[in-house]
């Protein structure tokens, strides 16, 4: 029981693997089937940078067990784009300077997107309470919310309409 | 780092759930792992099995009909958060969930992990305090019913046994009738990714909210982070009881949770400044609920 043959459909692409018990989804989508998008930052559930979709819904990856995400669809920042065409979040981030170094950035996308999923025309009150737990070293911020608001015009205030989540 | 090693078990049902604990030396429930799984990469908990209750569907339901409101244990907070029958019968436990981490975190914390985890500066321990919430509790021998009074023992140390789960919490409503009552959960935090310095929750209850002078029946404030376990102060509520809301009341109930509070001393936050925060977050979680009261 310490071992599981377990089933992750990341991304779209279903993939099997043997994991610990023990072993961190964040571990498990980094180490031993190469997404190396979400960061570890602290795994503690403080920083964010580990971010990603369980089933559509936003995830601190290193709290989740990877046995826990067996038969879950995951995604991961590299699963936006569709097509070689950058999801409306990615396009918004460039043009907003919405990071720096980049280690938060595919958290803060992944949660802006669960965020945008079901709302359409935030404020930037609400989006600064949705990227709440996502720590950024190097903005300040300001850009971020900036590219999340630019993002959802892009998504003309519907946000489940366009992209490549889920 | 990595956890110490485990063996995990993923039951379907609440009955195999309860079995597993029974059975299982050194087990231990597993919710929303918001908690546990930093305590456990840290190494500051290192159980042999885990017993996962994410699959409990029969943990997950919220009811409220004339005289109680049930809340199961593995409601999410994002669930306590955006419902719609808690924000109506009892608006403190939604206004309380909105204030747990950011919304990540609240997609996967759970009621009765907050709850289990005995943490005297959790939300939900303080929301139960102040509106006497009886816990509801199931092991493979039986169900039994404890107070949230007595449930609290100290800080991270509850009347649970190993091999008991929460199942729930059920919440009296005869006192909080929503047209006369009025309830609220404030915070007092650095970032939001913290964890309070102190919270207080408040509820109100007047005779009239028409009246020019409505006389308020019965007060509640409870504290959080005061104390080794959620601070219920009583005496507080009983300055305000039967009379007007008056500034001498409310300054009166301050002083009271002043002296009430014994709380433990942090980086930044003296025992002198938590005492002065204490009094002004009583006065100010009882005036706000009894605006809301009156509106
Ligand atoms: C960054 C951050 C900030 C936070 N800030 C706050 C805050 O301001 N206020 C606040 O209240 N909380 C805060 N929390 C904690 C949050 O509420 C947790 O989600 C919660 O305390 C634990 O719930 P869980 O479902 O994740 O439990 P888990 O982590 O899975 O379990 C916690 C403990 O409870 C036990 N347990 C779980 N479920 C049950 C059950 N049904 N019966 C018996 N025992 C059980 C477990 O065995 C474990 O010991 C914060 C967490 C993080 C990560
Ligand atoms: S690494 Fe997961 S929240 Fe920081
Ligand atoms: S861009 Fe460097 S941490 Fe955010």
């Amino acid at each position: 029981m310490a071992e599981h043959d377990i089933t992750l459909t990341v991304n779209g692409n279903e993939q099997e693997l043997t994991v610990e018990s023990r072993t961190l989804l964040v571990h498990a989508l980094r180490d031993e089937l190469g997404y190396t998008g979400p960061n570890v930052g602290c795994e503690s559930s403080m920083c964010g940078a580990c971010t990603v979709h369980v089933d559509g819904k936003a995830v601190k990856s290193c709290t989740m067990l990877a046995v826990q995400a067996d038969g879950t669809d995951v995604t991961t920042v590299e699963g936006l784009d569709q097509d070689g065409e950058f999801h409306p979040i990615q396009e918004a981030f460039q043009e907003e300077h919405g990071l720096q170094c980049g280690y938060c950035t595919p958290g803060m996308m992944m949660t802006a997107v669960d965020f945008l999923d079901d709302h359409d025309d935030p404020g930037r009150e609400e989006i600064r309470e949705a990227l709440e737990g996502n720590l950024c070293r190097c903005t300040g911020y300001q850009n971020i919310v900036n590219a999340v608001e630019t993002a959802s015009n892009k998504m003309g205030g519907s946000g489940a309409a366009a992209g490549g989540d889920d | 780092m990595k956890p110490a090693p485990f063996e995990y078990h993923r039951p379907s049902s609440l009955a195999e759930a309860l079995e597993l604990l029974a059975d299982l030396p050194d087990a231990e429930p597993l919710a929303g792992n918001q908690s546990l799984s930093i305590l456990m990469s840290n190494r500051l908990a290192s159980p042999d099995h885990l017993v996962d209750i994410n699959d409990l569907a029969e943990l997950s339901y919220v009811a409220a009909d004339g005289q109680s409101v049930e809340v199961g244990a593995l409601v999410r907070h994002r669930e306590v958060e955006r419902s719609g029958t808690l924000a109506d019968a009892l608006p403190l436990f939604p206004e309380a969930a909105g204030k747990i981490a950011g919304p990540v975190v609240r997609n996967r914390g759970t009621v009765g992990g907050s709850l289990g985890e005995g943490d005297p500066a959790g939300n939900y321990p303080c929301v139960a305090a102040a509106l006497d919430a009886d816990l509801e509790l199931a092991s493979a021998d039986g169900s039994r019913t404890v107070p949230a009074e007595d449930f609290f023992i100290a800080t991270m140390f509850t009347d649970r046994e190993e091999d008991e789960l929460i199942t729930g919490l059920a919440i009296p409503r005869e006192p909080f009738p929503p047209a006369r009552t009025g309830q609220t959960f404030l915070a007092v935090k650095e970032a939001a990714q913290t964890w309070p310095t102190l919270s207080a929750a408040g509820a109100v209850r007047v005779d009239d909210p028409a009246a020019d002078e409505p006389v308020v029946e019965e007060a509640r404030v409870a504290l959080a982070n005061a104390a080794e376990v959620p601070l219920r102060v009583r005496e507080a509520e009983s300055e305000l009881a039967g009379e007007p809301l008056t500034d001498a009341a409310l300054a009166a109930a301050g002083e009271t949770a002043y002296e009430a509070v014994d709380p433990e001393e942090e980086l930044h936050a003296d025992e002198t400044y938590k005492r002065e925060l204490a009094r002004e977050y009583t006065k100010r979680a009882l005036t706000t609920a009894h605006d809301r009261a009156v509106a």
